[in-house]
């Protein structure tokens, strides 16, 4: 019978193993046992050695790898993953998640983009797991997994305040009674069973998302008082490398990319334009950190970050943070200067919420070394702007097309491109 | 004939606070943290401009009031260890601002406020209230009446500390502010798509009761996106098929094109029931309860019983019962 551990790696069962097998000094000595497994997983391709793992220590580097491919652009033949959905590999795999984890969280910021990708590729491996087990298999490993990360199958909605906080599932999308979320199905009957089956299966994997980032943080902490075992260092800086490699921005994009350029201010929506010129006490705060921010840094240096959706750092356009420093961080500047009165004035904090906003933590200004420490936050949606700044939001014809200002920008852009303006006069650039 | 919603004279606004006005009517929930709040006065009429106000005891702030008679009174949703500076977060009510001029759908044409109006945020205010119960699980829920509406305070413990994204999930629950998805796959691997109306429980249901309330409240000159006057005809002509909820029937008779557009306008009309940015800001400030909206010349006041409260008998101060 297949384990919860295969899903669930913070079941005592799972616990109770990595305990049992996962000696830290022994990660990166081959296992034949492994290696069997993987042999005889159906479908799984065998052709080039390199590509199978030998040792705990390749099998953590492949979970990850597994997940960058997956989502990359570049070429992903599942065939060489197969091993990572067979049941059989479930007690080594349980101990790479536990290696992977602790060696992310003993180096990296729980904010920075590895700790990021470790927590996405986790929750993808869950769904797609789930997604091809057998109804009966999956109805009994998420029973015992609700029971064991909720409690049982009808657990107060307020039990859900981290994923509902990181908009990973919205209220709406959950069926409440007296406070309680239903995910009991044999409650439940007719097409209403189906509807709580369906919220069972998307809730699940958020939930191993949320203990992930929860025991992240609880190593990065213990990090800071103990020493981490130099293994796992070495193998934080391998997934570094790996996650680099992926991120690497080519000098020359490809067709259809959107690619960073110099700003062009005719390209603003109507709410930018509002919010450079100058916004009044009330407002001030969130137009100038919550929207222009993001709006400029994203504009000026990863304006494809809609299409990609990838979770890049500023430094990965801008190394020496020359163009962050000397470009967008005086126009945020100069914006806030505008406002009534100066925002810095009676705000001078707001430096460093900008400062984070950019993905560099709470400092006056950002430095290579505190990368990681915050995300690096797009614009607000224009369904928030309507919300929080309903004065900034005069919207134009384009406007009605689109959701957020940074897709307006891209769109105009290659609007002005097609009616032949080839490159952004040099009075557009800087007003 | 009482002459109401006339704005308040400065002599009206000292009698009031000397004559009538009573620290015994502003509510518990406050009156036992004044001074961990913050204050904000408007004393001529353009708004709240004296802010960061601070009273370290009731004492002060009876003195301060007698005295000043301001146009407006407001005290924070907020809790804070230095108030004086808004430093120092500790909680925040939840709170949601119904207020009548600003009803999405209002059949009463009116240009301000009417007794039309104000019964209908009474029904709004109901609706909101029996979904946070019964769905939410929420408690010590206060309703004031602000002079133009009303204001729905939540103290439950569970909400106090929760961060502006999860009042903004929770405000889109209780208002049915999202168009709900509701699929599945089927056994042979399909999907199937249910609407809202096939789902008798959560949030399918507040959506359904939500949109029930719109449709039947729309005056027909509402705009919404995609749909014509001559399909806004069609809508209103088949509407009592929603009073009998057979919104299959109504969805057959207007064509389901049409009903996903007008299920769209509906999510977005639900979202103007309530003001959203006064929900999510943790830090707002809210007209104090018992002080005098000058504007309307009535008085914020504390409902204890929604059913029974009438605010054109339960909120006129007694210098408009003067001059009448």
């Amino acid at each position: 019978m297949m384990s919860t551990i295969f899903i669930n790696p913070f079941s005592q069962e799972a616990k109770e193993r990595v305990k049992a097998i996962g000696d830290i000094n022994r990660i990166m000595e081959d296992d034949p046992r492994l290696f069997r497994i993987i042999e005889h997983t159906s479908g799984q391709k065998l052709d080039d050695d390199s590509k199978i793992p030998g040792s705990l220590w390749e099998l953590s580097i492949k979970r990850i790898e597994w997940y960058l491919k997956k989502r990359g652009r570049g070429k992903y033949n599942p065939g060489y993953y197969r091993f990572l959905f067979n049941p059989e590999l479930a007690e080594f795999d349980v101990v790479a998640f536990y290696i992977l984890a602790q060696a992310i969280g003993a180096r990296f910021n729980p904010n920075s983009r590895e700790t990021r990708i470790f927590i996405e590729s986790e929750g993808e491996l869950v769904k797609e797991r789930l997604s091809t087990m057998e109804n009966h298999l999956k109805e009994r490993i998420s029973t015992s997994i609700l029971e064991e990360l909720l409690d049982g199958e009808t657990p107060h909605w307020s039990q859900l305040e981290k994923l509902l906080e990181n908009r990973r599932i919205k209220l709406t999308e959950l069926i409440l009674k007296n406070g309680k979320v239903i995910l009991d199905k044999e409650s439940q009957q007719g097409r209403n069973r189906h509807i709580i089956e369906a919220l069972r299966e998307k809730i699940i994997p958020y939930l191993i998302i949320q203990e992930t980032e929860k025991y992240i943080n609880k190593v990065h902490k213990m990090a800071a008082k103990i020493e981490p075992h130099p293994t796992l260092l070495e193998l934080a800086d391998k997934i570094r490398e790996k996650i680099s490699q992926q991120f690497f921005i080519p000098k020359k994009a490809g067709a259809g990319t959107i690619r960073a350029s110099r700003l062009d201010f005719d390209a603003f929506p109507p709410c930018i334009k509002n919010t450079m010129a100058g916004v009044k006490a009330g407002n001030r705060n969130d137009a100038i950190v919550l929207l222009l921010t993001g709006f400029l840094s994203y504009a000026r240096l990863y304006p494809a970050v809609f299409k990609d959706r990838k979770p890049h750092k500023v430094s990965d356009f801008d190394p020496n943070l020359d163009v962050t420093l000397n470009e967008i961080l005086p126009l945020i500047y100069e914006a806030a200067d505008n406002c009534e009165p100066p925002l810095f004035q009676d705000d001078p904090q707001e430096k460093f919420n900008i400062t984070a906003k950019l993905g560099f933590g709470l400092h006056e200004t950002p430095s290579l070394e505190h990368e990681g420490e915050s995300k690096w936050y797009t614009p607000m949606s224009c369904e928030k702007i309507k919300i929080h700044l309903p004065s900034l939001c005069k919207p134009d014809k384009l406007c009605e097309k689109i959701q957020n200002p940074l897709t307006y920008y891209n769109r105009k852009r290659w609007e002005k491109k097609g009616k032949g303006d080839k490159d952004i006069p040099r009075s557009n650039t800087r007003r | 004939m009482i002459r109401i919603f006339q704005e308040a004279t400065p002599e009206d606004r000292r009698k009031y606070y000397t004559r009538e006005w009573k620290i015994e009517n502003i509510p518990d929930f406050i009156r036992e943290n004044i001074h961990l709040r913050e204050f904000g006065f408007d004393h001529t009429g353009q708004g709240p401009n004296d802010r960061y106000r601070f009273f370290h005891d009731e004492k002060l702030l009876i003195k301060f009031l007698r005295y000043r008679a301001p146009y407006a009174a407001y005290s924070s949703v907020a809790l804070y260890k230095r108030p004086w500076r808004r430093e120092g977060w500790i909680s925040s009510e939840l709170v949601f601002d119904v207020d009548a001029k600003d009803l999405p759908v209002r059949p009463c044409k009116c240009d301000n406020v009417c007794e039309e109006c104000l019964d209908q945020a009474k029904e709004v205010v109901a609706m909101i209230i029996d979904t946070l119960r019964d769905d939410l699980d929420l408690d010590d829920i206060h309703i004031i009446y602000s002079g133009r509406g009303y204001h729905i305070r939540v103290l439950d413990p569970l909400i106090l500390e929760l961060g502006s994204e999860v009042r903004g999930q929770i405000l889109r629950y209780v208002v049915g502010g999202d168009v709900p998805k509701l699929s599945y796959v089927g056994l042979d691997g399909s999907i199937r798509s249910l609407d809202h109306f096939m789902v008798d429980m959560g949030y399918p249901r507040v959506f359904t009761e939500r949109g029930r309330y719109i449709i039947l409240h729309f005056s027909g000159d509402e705009k919404i996106e995609d749909i014509t006057r001559q399909t806004m005809k069609k809508i209103l002509e088949s509407r009592d098929l929603i009073r009998s909820d057979d919104w299959g029937e109504f969805k057959g008779v207007i064509g389901p094109i049409v009903y996903e557009r007008l299920m769209r306008g509906v999510a977005k009309l639900n979202l103007q029931l309530v003001d959203a940015r006064v929900t999510i800001d943790l830090k707002r400030i809210l007209r104090l309860p018992s002080s005098l909206h000058s504007k309307v010349s009535m008085i914020c006041t504390h409902v204890k019983n929604l059913e029974t409260f009438n605010p054109l008998r339960d909120a006129v101060p007694g210098f408009v019962k003067e001059k009448s």
